[in-house]
């Protein structure tokens, strides 16, 4: 009789643990698309390098930002996005986006940050 | 059958279940699914939504379809509006690239936008305006010190539209103007109209610093190490040099753009030996415009964190003058480079002044005083520095050193003897430490040097405040 209990206890707990990795794995994200071209962009006062950036239409491109010194913005009107990248040292700025029509989109720097603020600009090239 | 066996089934049979109750019917997957049904019946009334006795993949694949035969009703209805869009497109896209069937659709399609902040992050307040300030204490060594608010600097801006755009500096010296007294300036250093045409190409005017040197354009007091700026920069180039002008900007690709510009000229009556051209500076204030002087500057920035650069100015300096019109040539070539934890940067300048031994005489004759004036000065100074911490700490601290040397005699015109005393040259030692990166506190010391015997300078200790918002 004991050994009966113990049997459908251990089935039960096994069942459990299946059960709840089954549940926890249905909840994970699904991963995200590998990037077809990801370029690393440096803010620096007053320019992006690099500041020209050509893409093949359709590819998936990531674009990471990061600052050299104070916080400057990137805003890409194209693609509706005006974000700030963090400051030297507190982070960066994790862009993706599909590239669906051929054209050159400028980008520039939307924060203030310096005398020659207005210099801070570059161009996107879809071809 | 043994106890153990139908122990054993139980627990086949069991997990078996489980197996098939969780195989195909994930709870979050078919909750996704039923929105996604839903928004597509928003977008097609017709849509017809599957009932949940049809498999997820099935379910999938209706709306894989769905969306397909959107689309095509979408492209087809847009034809109609092609000759707009076209028109309103060729703003932003290059006439030499095909235009795209005319959908409303983002041309560049997000598909993530991600900050990764490191730290805890902490609320800034941002003003509508930008600025930066130093105050500084500065002692001669052997003298009294001197506190002195050196510098309040605000800038703004205002966008008219994506192709026209203002940006300002004004800038207020040693903290007040008293008219007709000798007090601090209030300046207007910058005043422009943007014209955005092409990236290689775009027009510039209104009030416009002289693109030379590193720190004429780039002055923030967080992004250059020591409480005074260097001295090779404030009497040869001579920052900070700004005037009315117009001219051209660009970005000419592979990492190089240029400043071209038409300005305000400098006025030669005012030259001296001790400051060479720099109180030639007509600052915008009824600027003649008798003689524009050109200036263009050349930079490479292709490579992170290098810049070199170049400049070449040329203007004539007479127009005060009856009897001579000197000419002013100005080369200076500079680059600064961080690599990991070490920096450097450095700069070399030299100016021309043509009919020299001419201003010389004719100052003489206007007003007693022969101003020396050289035919030639030159001056440089290189500037490594180390920062302590590492990169991804909090605050950073830099430790630096600079050498110049800078002469405003160094070559005189015939028959004019050059002042030993004004051949200088400065040993700089200090640190500047940033708690963020645009607030800086700054001490160095001094050792100023000429090649006079009997003129020599004190050396100075400096302690600075600075920042930037």
């Amino acid at each position: 009789m004991k050994k009966k209990y113990v049997t459908l206890l251990l089935s039960l707990v096994l069942g459990f643990v299946f059960l709840s990795d089954r549940l926890l794995r249905a909840e994970e994200p699904i991963p995200l698309e590998k990037p077809d071209q990801i370029i690393l962009i440096t803010a620096e006062r007053f320019t992006f390098t690099p500041s020209k950036i050509k893409v093949k239409k359709g590819s998936l491109v990531e674009i990471v930002l990061r600052s050299e010194d104070t916080d400057h913005g990137f805003r890409l009107e194209a693609a509706n996005i005006d974000k700030i990248i963090p400051p030297e040292g507190k982070g960066r700025l994790r862009i993706q986006f599909r590239a669906k029509k051929t054209g050159r989109y400028p980008f520039e720097c939307s924060r203030p940050c310096g005398a020659g603020h207005n210099l801070m600009r570059g161009e996107i090239i879809v071809e | 059958m043994p106890l153990s066996h139908k122990i054993f089934v139980t627990i086949l049979v069991f997990f078996s279940l489980t197996t098939l109750i969780f195989a195909g019917d994930d709870p979050t997957l078919e909750k996704r699914i039923e929105e996604l049904e839903a928004k597509m019946q928003s977008l097609d009334p017709t849509f017809e939504k599957k009932t949940k006795s049809i498999s997820l993949e099935d379910r999938i694949k209706a709306l894989e379809k769905g969306i397909e035969d959107l689309l095509k009703d979408h492209s087809s209805s847009d034809d109609s509006n092609s000759i707009n869009n076209q028109k309103e497109n060729s703003l932003n896209t290059s006439p030499d690239l095909p235009l795209e069937s005319q959908d409303n659709s983002p041309a560049l399609e997000v598909v993530l936008i991600e900050t990764e902040q490191q730290g805890k992050r902490e609320d800034e307040i941002r003003l509508p305006v930008a600025g930066y300030m130093d105050a500084h204490f500065n002692k001669d060594i052997g003298e009294p010190g001197e506190l002195d608010f050196h510098r309040f600097v605000l800038l703004f801006g205002h966008s008219f539209s994506s192709r026209i755009k203002f940006w300002s500096e004004i800038e207020l010296e040693h903290a007040f103007v008293e008219g007709g007294e000798p007090t601090g300036e209030l300046e207007l250093e910058q005043a422009y109209l943007d014209f955005l045409i092409k990236p290689y190409f775009n027009l510039r005017g209104g009030m416009l610093l002289t693109p030379i040197g590193i720190m004429n354009e780039r002055h923030e007091p967080p992004a250059f190490n020591g409480v005074e700026r260097p001295q090779v920069e404030t009497v040869i180039i001579p920052s900070t040099w700004f005037d009315m002008g117009i001219g051209a900007t660009g970005d000419l690709g592979k990492g190089f753009r240029y400043r071209a510009y038409l300005m305000g000229g400098l006025d030669a009556t005012l030259f001296n030996a001790e400051e060479g051209i720099r109180e030639g500076r007509q600052k915008g204030f009824f600027s003649s415009s008798r003689n524009p002087a050109k200036v263009v500057r050349l930079e490479y920035t292709g490579i992170p964190r290098l810049t070199i650069g170049t400049s070449l100015y040329s203007g004539h300096s007479g127009f005060n003058l009856q009897s001579t019109n000197p000419r002013v040539t100005i080369f200076n070539a500079d680059a600064r480079y961080r690599y990991h934890r070490f920096g450097i940067r450095g700069l070399l300048a030299k100016n021309w002044v043509s009919r020299a031994g001419q201003l010389n005489i004719a100052m003489e004759r206007q007003t007693g005083v022969n101003p020396n004036v050289a035919s030639q000065m030159k001056g440089y100074y290189i500037e490594p520095e180390i920062h302590m911490l590492p990169k991804h700490w909090r605050h950073d601290l830099a430790v630096f050193t600079r050498y110049e040397s800078f002469n405003t005699q160094e070559k005189m015109p015939l028959d004019f003897i050059p002042l030993p005393q004004f051949n200088r040259s400065a040993r700089v030692f200090g640190i500047t430490y940033r708690p963020v990166p645009d607030v800086a506190v700054k001490l160095d010391y001094i050792f100023n040097r000429s090649a006079s015997q009997v003129f020599t300078p004190r050396d100075t200790v400096n302690l600075g405040l600075g920042w930037w918002f």
